[in-house]
């Protein structure tokens, strides 16, 4: 049997964190009750007219420069013919004479080495509204609040053959992209999505199969799949000649394990692009350039090796940290007030996560203020705070603005140095317990466990272990 | 040459999701083949040899707004002109692609 390649591009649409839509002023949050984030603009008015928003144009600067492109310093906007209810005008305002960003390249890792994806352009446009399909009443409805919300389409060369090296490529715009603050990029919700193009060739050979584009993938693992299933359908079609290859559009159906034929893809021709005469070049001056090049945050890879060769961190703590950008600038704050690197790591990646993992939020949502956990680390490191207070203390943090030493006062949570009062609450639970008294006297340790566990509870916390236990072992000989 | 032809015209009618009579076919092709022997007179009048191609027709730069949420319009009143609405949405006739 021969050999074959699978050659493998990617078209992949991100939602930019803009506040507003990318020609209208209307919210572009997500949800919302149906048509109520609309205007005259997005909702396809005849004699509307788009006005950009500069924040758009911003965060598709930086993502092509996160991806090593060139950026346009003259981008303008082309209209793409697009007969669907889903966008109102019948064209979708989209780019492709100049695009923002051109000739990138991002650098994947996988099992076979390290290898450079190349990015043939960025382009900024609008999103498309929702339909839904009504039985009861055979009709379909629209909603326009989606219409116009910003979105990047990312137009890699055809440089992926697997679909390890697929994942390796959308991890890592993920994660260039999360940094760089220019989407969340959640597959779930639709901020990231990713059309395949794929063809089957005889190794060896440099001339391109028969391309199909597929659709409809809303995780990475459906990808690994859609691939899978697409390269063996191609391959079989060409060994056995079970069927034609035609250059089309099909949809992943994710519980069927199969995908299915939408419509023949159109060319370039058919969406008959034009340049948009209402909305006028946009240029980027020197300026406008600097200003984005210098708000470009230090790459999650250079921050790994600074953390392990700078700040002395493992390799482990360093790479967990920098999975997220909230991760990162966290820890950054905490160290600079506390001094204390490998504290401020710990805190980041046992606690904080903990009640990350708790409240069912990722990584990218913490938020807690990183000076305040700087603040709340020294209170520990000084004996100031428990350990089990201080782990409240940094759960109000999640809820509120607080300072945690204030917060620490008023909750009684800062450990008292009044042996006498220890002292007190020692001898009650002594007296209340003789047999574990009696219990340790006779050799078992544990039994002293038990009666400090009591006093600390009584104490609730604030108590510095260390003078507990001596006092207690004081007393319990007197 | 202005490249127009009936085959051309048919493809464009398919995408438009537009149906010609055969006289107006016959009168676009008319339309089409004036307009091209005018646009042939002009490029052989006008040299454009090693003149840049125009990025856009106006001389002019776009402005940009700052990325703040307006609300100027109530739903009812942008739907106040729908044929069809219903719970909120546009009303459409039923698509199946």
């Amino acid at each position: 049997m021969a050999k074959y390649e699978t050659v493998i591009g990617l078209e992949v649409h991100i939602e930019l964190a803009t506040n507003s839509k990318i020609f209208c002023s209307c919210s572009a949050k997500f949800g919302g009750e149906q048509n109520d984030h609309v205007c005259p603009a997005c909702c396809g008015m005849p004699g509307m007219l788009p006005v950009v928003n500069k924040r758009v144009v911003d965060l598709g600067m930086t993502a092509g420069m996160m991806l090593n492109c060139d950026i346009n310093r003259v981008t303008t906007f082309d209209k793409k013919s697009y007969y669907y209810p889903d966008l109102p005008a019948a064209y979708q305002t989209t780019q492709w004479f100049a695009p923002v960003a051109v000739n990138g390249k991002v650098r994947i890792e996988t099992s076979k080495g390290e290898k450079f994806i190349r990015i043939k352009q960025i382009h900024m446009e609008e999103d498309a509204g929702k339909l839904v399909h009504d039985d009861w009443t055979d009709t379909t409805l629209v909603d326009f609040n989606r219409t116009s919300v910003p979105l990047i389409e990312i137009v890699s060369q055809p440089d992926l053959n697997s679909a390890e090296e697929v994942v390796a490529y959308l991890e890592q715009l993920r994660s260039l992209l999360r940094f760089a603050k220019v989407s969340e990029c959640r597959m779930e919700q639709g901020s990231m999505r990713c059309d395949v193009n794929l063809s089957v060739r005889p190794e060896g050979s440099d001339k391109l199969g028969v391309r199909t584009e597929m659709k409809n993938m809303n995780s990475i693992s459906a990808i690994e799949r859609a691939i899978a299933y697409e390269t063996a359908r191609h391959i079989d079609a060409i060994e056995n000649g079970t069927e034609e290859l035609v250059q089309e559009t099909r949809r992943w159906d994710d519980i069927k394990g199969m995908s299915f034929a939408m419509r023949n893809k159109e060319t370039a021709g058919d969406y008959r692009y034009f340049p948009d005469p209402n909305v006028m070049p946009v240029c980027i001056d020197d300026e406008w350039f600097e200003r984005i090049k210098k708000s470009l945050p230090e790459l999650p890879s250079v921050k790994k090796d600074r953390y392990i060769d700078e700040l002395g961190l493992s390799e482990y703590d360093a790479d967990i940290l920098t999975q997220s950008r909230a991760l990162c600038d966290c820890f950054e704050e905490a160290y600079a007030v506390s001094g204390l690197v490998k504290e401020s790591a710990n805190w980041i990646i046992s606690n904080c996560m903990n009640v990350l993992n708790r409240k069912q939020l990722t990584a990218d949502m913490l938020n807690i203020d990183g000076k305040a956990l700087g603040k709340l680390i020294l209170l520990v490191a000084d004996g100031k705070v428990g350990h089990a207070n201080a782990k409240k203390i940094l759960e109000a943090m999640f809820d509120e603005d607080i300072d945690p030493e204030a917060y620490a006062n008023e909750n009684g949570y800062i450990v008292s140095n009044d042996t006498g009062k220890i002292e007190g609450v020692i001898r009650a639970v002594v007296a209340a317990d003789p047999k574990s008294v009696a219990d340790y006297k006779g050799g078992k340790e544990k039994a002293l466990m038990a009666l400090f566990g009591k006093c600390m509870k009584e104490l609730k916390g604030n108590c510095d272990p260390q003078v507990l236990r001596e006092l207690l072992i004081k007393i319990i000989n007197e | 040459m202005l490249y127009m032809n009936s085959d051309i015209l048919r493809r464009l009618q398919k995408l438009n999701q537009l149906k010609l009579t055969d006289s107006e076919e016959r009168d676009v092709l008319a339309f089409f083949e004036k307009q091209s022997a005018e646009l042939e007179s002009l490029s052989s009048a006008i040299d454009t040899e090693n003149v840049e191609r125009m990025v856009h027709v106006m001389p002019i730069l776009t402005v940009v707004r700052e990325d703040v949420v307006v609300k100027n319009f109530t739903r009812e009143e942008l739907q106040a002109g729908a044929p069809e609405t219903m719970d909120g949405y546009w009303q459409v006739p039923r698509l199946v692609e």
